[in-house]
Order: structure tokens, then sequence, then C-alpha cells
């Protein structure tokens, strides 16, 4: 169906951003990509007074790599991650990760900064930046601050964006020679929203794991990352035998939520299907480097 | 409540200039205030794909684009891209494999195929149907959908049509 | 959508039966709720405006009760409708019982959304549900457990909430006014802590503290328009 009528406006300073948000509250609603939120304005599920549209905020576009950090601006959109060199050198996961996003028609205009800031449980970036230990970009009136994914994602899309508050931006530590990176995530049909998806971004000397990170989506009302069976697999070489003692320990850490059309057991075995891949295909890129 | 925002936009290569509300999305002011009733309007929140447009250069949901979004921008219809004649290999593809039969969303299948065709030139069939995923159709099945491109992906490649254009938004 | 609970509250059965019944109590703490109407001894209606993700709807519902076993048990159905956005509906049944001085609260509830809220957001409600009832026990909690500062007023974001509190800014989508669920203390590390600690949960105590913002706020006001006032007479 149609929106409810609203006014428009697209600010060329971010201090207008700022001045509207104060101004009109929860009335006005941030427009970026619009992909969500236009999907929910046409629905009438929100019809706000004011949209603000801040694609007119140059400074919020662009990557660059600065400090062993790739940084990405809020208003880069998913295609530009999809298809850039940068992105696949210094943070391949995203790269992996991109094309599962939606469709095409939505990735062209979706926006890095829009996923962020909704934190859609099975959304793809916020659970990749969980992975990677990244760290979200906040401005509002006040200045700006950082916070690290981990803590930005605290609730069912509730972030720590506060009122009058934007994501500017987030920035990831850049792959090393010793670091393997791998994204899957299982839908009824390409493009849906996943009923879980995996993360992994794990440090290696030779075969031997120091170091990985297990983040999921769609499992819980945040990005879960599984710290207990991290611990358990830093150290370990990856083979057959140490997947599945990570696997136990998924299946005794993970407590995921149910949806309408799955159980908590469902996804909990779901959930292993993808460790279990993603983590033999980690030794067996790993092993055929150091052979 | 709205006040009439004014909207320069040019639209199959011609300029247009018209007052649009803010909320009116860009399929609906190609049809309504256009005339081009080409692009199709089935969900209107950006899962059929029977909205695809294509936006200064790469496909987007014109029901989830919001025409003074496209202030200043370069619109193509499935009436342009006819016109301009790109995708004629395609088009004919369709026919040929029976790849429409009410036409509902035809025009949005040819649009998502367009810009597979520009970046994907090497797509397998795997890779097509996934591509494609975001288009439904009820009537034909997709296979003859999928047929039709794969077979021009490979017509293509045999005629060496050149390089991959990946265009980006800029 | 099913969902159950078993939470201890530091409250005697009959404080936590009447904090139950009580339409401000109530109020202040459904997330978003906008006011609680006393229709009947067994019946309620409640306007919550819910805010999950992008969507923003308002629902009107009612609630019964039935079955009722004064300070003991009570089975609850409810209804709202949230105009364009779609309508919940539901049972619950909360079952109270005495573990030493405080109470052993029991719920277990059944609830859909139907039309787009349902439709679009049907892998939400789970979690949706599980949230808007962490936050409700969790400032349930707050608001009849005896041990609550007065000296709240200052600590944390004072937005001067309206009456009845319902400034909570995380409401998840509809199963309706009283959709209980979960209890805050034994959820999973971070979410449900930290909702708990949101801002948003209004207590008990800054009761008084509402009071004296309100007429802080009262006084500027007065001053402000007077001095508007004076200004206006000089030009």
């Amino acid at each position: 169906m149609k929106s409810a009528a609203f006014d428009y406006v697209k600010p060329n300073s971010i201090e207008e951003v700022f001045s509207l948000l104060r101004q009109y509250g929860d009335d006005a609603r941030i427009l970026a990509g619009g992909q969500t939120l236009l999907a929910t304005l046409n629905m009438r599920l929100s019809e706000p007074q004011l949209v603000i549209d801040i694609t007119g905020l140059k400074a919020l576009r662009g990557m660059r790599v600065q400090d062993e950090r790739l940084h990405i601006g809020a208003l880069v959109t998913h295609t530009e991650i999809e298809n850039s060199p940068l992105v696949a050198q210094h943070a391949p996961v995203l790269s992996q990760a991109a094309p599962h996003i939606a469709h095409r028609a939505i990735r062209n205009s979706g926006t890095w900064g829009g996923s962020l800031a909704y934190g859609d449980p099975a959304a793809e970036w916020p659970c990749c930046l969980c992975a990677l230990d990244g760290t979200v970009h906040l401005q509002g009136p006040d200045g700006a601050r950082r916070v690290s994914a981990t803590d930005f994602f605290q609730d069912l899309y509730t972030t720590a964006l506060e009122p009058g508050e934007i994501v500017t931006g987030a920035d990831l530590p850049v792959s090393t020679a010793a670091d393997w990176y791998g994204f899957d995530e299982l839908a009824r049909r390409h493009g849906d929203y996943a009923v879980a998806g995996l993360a992994v971004a794990a440090r290696f000397k030779g075969t031997v794991a120091q170091k990985v990170n297990l983040c999921f989506l769609g499992i819980g009302a945040v990005p879960v990352r599984a710290w207990r069976t991290e611990s358990v697999l830093a150290g370990k070489t990856l083979e057959e035998a140490t997947v599945e003692i990570a696997v136990a320990s998924l299946k005794a850490e993970l407590d995921p939520l149910p949806d309408l059309t799955h159980a908590p057991a469902t996804k909990r075995h779901l959930a292993t299907v993808l460790a279990r891949r993603l983590l033999t295909a980690a030794h067996a890129s790993r092993s055929a480097i150091t052979a | 409540m709205a006040e009439l925002h004014s909207l320069q936009i040019e639209v199959n290569g011609q300029k247009q200039q018209r007052s649009v509300q803010p909320r009116q999305h860009l399929v609906d002011f190609i049809r309504n205030d256009l005339g081009l009733k080409g692009s199709h309007l089935g969900c209107e929140h950006g899962v059929c794909g029977a909205c695809t447009v294509e936006l200064d250069g790469h496909i987007v949901r014109g029901c989830l684009t919001l025409a003074v979004q496209a202030q200043g921008c370069k619109v193509r219809t499935i009436e342009g891209l006819s016109e301009d004649g790109d995708v004629r290999d395609l088009q004919e593809a369709f026919i040929r494999h029976n790849a429409l039969q009410c036409g509902f969303c035809t025009p949005g299948m040819v649009m998502a195929a367009k810009e597979l065709l520009q970046a994907r030139p090497d797509a397998t069939r795997t890779e097509v149907r996934e591509w494609m995923s975001g288009n439904y159709c009820r009537c034909t099945g997709y296979h003859a959908i999928v047929d039709a491109i794969c077979e021009t992906l490979a017509a293509r490649a045999q005629k060496g049509t050149g390089q991959p254009t990946d265009q980006v938004n800029a | 959508m099913e969902l159950s609970g078993d939470l201890v509250i530091s409250a005697t059965r009959a404080q936590v039966w009447a904090a139950l019944n009580n339409p401000d109590i109530l109020a202040a703490c459904i997330p978003g709720c906008e006011g609680v109407e006393v229709v009947s001894p067994t019946e309620k209606t409640a306007r919550v405006a819910v805010k999950v993700g992008p969507v923003r709807a308002r629902f009107s519902g009612r609630i019964r009760m039935d079955d009722v076993v004064e300070a003991e048990r009570c089975a609850m159905s409810f209804e709202g409708s949230g105009g364009a956005a779609g309508m919940a509906r539901g049972q619950s049944q909360v079952e109270l019982s005495d573990e030493g001085q405080s109470t052993r609260l029991r719920y277990t509830v059944q609830a859909s959304v139907a039309g787009k809220l349902g439709q679009v957001g049907g892998r939400m409600i789970d979690a949706a549900a599980k949230q808007m009832a962490d936050q409700f026990f969790a400032a349930f909690q707050k608001h009849i457990a005896p041990a609550v500062e007065i000296g709240a007023l200052d600590s944390g974001s004072p937005r001067p909430a309206s009456a009845g509190g319902g400034d909570v800014v995380d409401a998840p989508s509809g199963s309706g006014p009283l959709a209980s669920s979960e209890p805050g203390a034994d959820a999973a590390p971070s979410p449900a802590h930290r909702a708990a600690g949101r801002p948003s949960g209004q207590a008990a105590a800054p009761a008084a503290a509402d009071e004296w913002l309100r007429v802080k706020w009262f006084v500027l006001g007065s001053l402000a328009t007077g001095l508007g006032v004076w200004i206006g007479a000089r030009l």
C-alpha cells in the first residue's frame, strides 16, 4: 500500500540533522538507503512527520585503510562493499557475506550504516562486525564517540545509539596472512532473512588456530558470540575430532530463540551445521597453505 | 501536511520536471505522472521485484525509492531499455523460451537480468538462479526465465562482447 | 507464540497480586504504555505505543481476567488492535506461590499477531515478546520491591517522563498489552540485563522525583512565559 504523508528534507550538514532530530524526536526518521524504512512506511507500520535524507552528508561515504584498520562510512552501499577490492583484500569476510544480503537491487541502495543502526538479528553486517571485534562510530550533538560492536548491539533492535545520534561508520582490524575468514548462512530461499548464519574470524599459526571468533546471526536477539566454544578451540588444530568437540560445546552453549517456523532445537542444529562447515573449511584451507 | 517538492529528473533520456509529494515512490511517479506503465507494482515492500527500474545505471526497487530521492538522477525503465536495444538478445531469448506468460513480472526480470549480464558475464546457472531470486513469477515456474538468461550469457561469451562492467553507486 | 517464565519477587503474595491488578503500576511497567483503565474488577483496557526496530504502532487493547483465585492465580485473555499494523490476541496464566518472605510468580503466555505486523514481523514475535516481558518484569520488580532509593532523582537520564512513566524506548511488537515473559534476572548475560538497566524503566522511587521535576519545569516554564510576555509587551 502507499505511505502516509510526510515532509522530506535533505540536509547539507550533520549539524542540521542533529537540530532536526532534536526538534522532531521520534517523529522524524533517518533515510539513507531506505530499504527498511520505506518498506515500513509503505505498509504504514510507521507514520513519521518528517523524513531526513542523510545521503547528502558526503563525509559518511567512502572506505579507507588507516592504522591497520579498515574504515567504512555509514553511507557505503552493500554493493560497494561487495565489489570493493579494498574489502576483498582487508576484510574478506564482508565480501563473502555481501551476496547473502537480500537481492542485488536492494544491495544497490541499502547501506552499511543502516544495517548497523537497525541491528536486525538476522542482519549480516552486525554479525560480521562482532566477529571481527569491530567498532561502531556514532555522532550526536554532543560530539562523536565509539562503541565496540559487541557492546553496541544490546537487545532486539536496541543498540547503543541514543536518540539524536546517528551512525557515521564503523571500522575493523585488517586481515593478515595468518588470518582465515568464513561466512555462511542458511535461509529457505536465497536472499530471505537467514534462519541462522555464522561469521568466523580465525588467526592461525600453521594449522593451529590460536584464536577463533564465532559469531552467529539469527540465533538470538543480537549477534551471538560463542565465547565458551571459542575458548575451547583456542590453541587447537581444527581436525574432525576437535570440530566435533566444538559442535558439542555449541549445543550446550547456544540458547536460541525460536521464530515463527523454527524451534530452538532446529536453530541450534543449524548453527552446528554451519560451524562444522566453516571450521572444516578453515582447516582444509590452512592445511593446503602450510602443506 | 506535506508540501510538494519540485523534481528534476531524466527518464529514458528525456528531462522531466514535476511537483511531487515526498511520499510518492518512484514507480508511482513513473506510472502516474509520466504515464509509463511498463514498471509494475506487486508487493510494494521490496520483495517481489516487479518494480525494478534502473537508477543512475544500476537496478533499484522502484517501490523503495522516493521520487524525490531521484532528484537530478537518470532513470531508465523497461521502455527505455527496450528502445536502447541493450538487451535485445535477452528479450528475444525470453520469447523463444516462453519465459513470460502474463508478463507481469517480465519488466522486472529483464531489468534484473540486464545487470547480471553486465556484472556477472560468466555466471553459472546456480549463480543466475541466486541473482534472480529477488524477482517472483507466478506463471512460468522460473526455469524458462533462467534458460533464457543462460542462453544469452553463453551467446555473449561466445561472441566475446567485452569486459564485465559492474557499475556501482557514485 | 508461546512463552513461559518463573521468577521470584521480593514482596508478599498479597502485595504482588495487588500490584498486578493496579492500573497505575501496570501502566508504569508495560513498555510503551500510555494508560490503563479499569472497566470492571475483571476487565481493563490499555493503550500501548509499540516500538520495535522501524515499526511504530499504537495498540489499544482489552484484558479480561477469568478463573480468579485471589492472590493465587488467574487466567487472562487479551486482544488488541494496532490500527493499520494489525492485531494481537492471546491468553496467559499466572500463578503465585509463597517463597519464604517472597513470592514465586509463574506464568505462561500464548499469543498470536495477525495482520501486517504478523506477516512482516512474524520472525520477530518470540524475541519481541520476550523483550517486552523482560522489561515489564524488570520494571515490576523495581516498582514493588521495597529497597528503592529516593536519591535516584539525578541518576541516569531524568527525561521528564509523564505520569505513568510510559517512556520506554524499546517496546517490541504487540503480543498485546500484558504479554509477560522470561524474568530479566536469569536470562542470558547481556541483553536482558542491559535492557533492564536502560534509563527507560520507570522505578517507583522517582514518583517523588518525578513530582519534583514537574514542579521545577513548571516554575521554569512560568518564568519563561512571564519573561516572554514582558518582552512582548515592550515591543
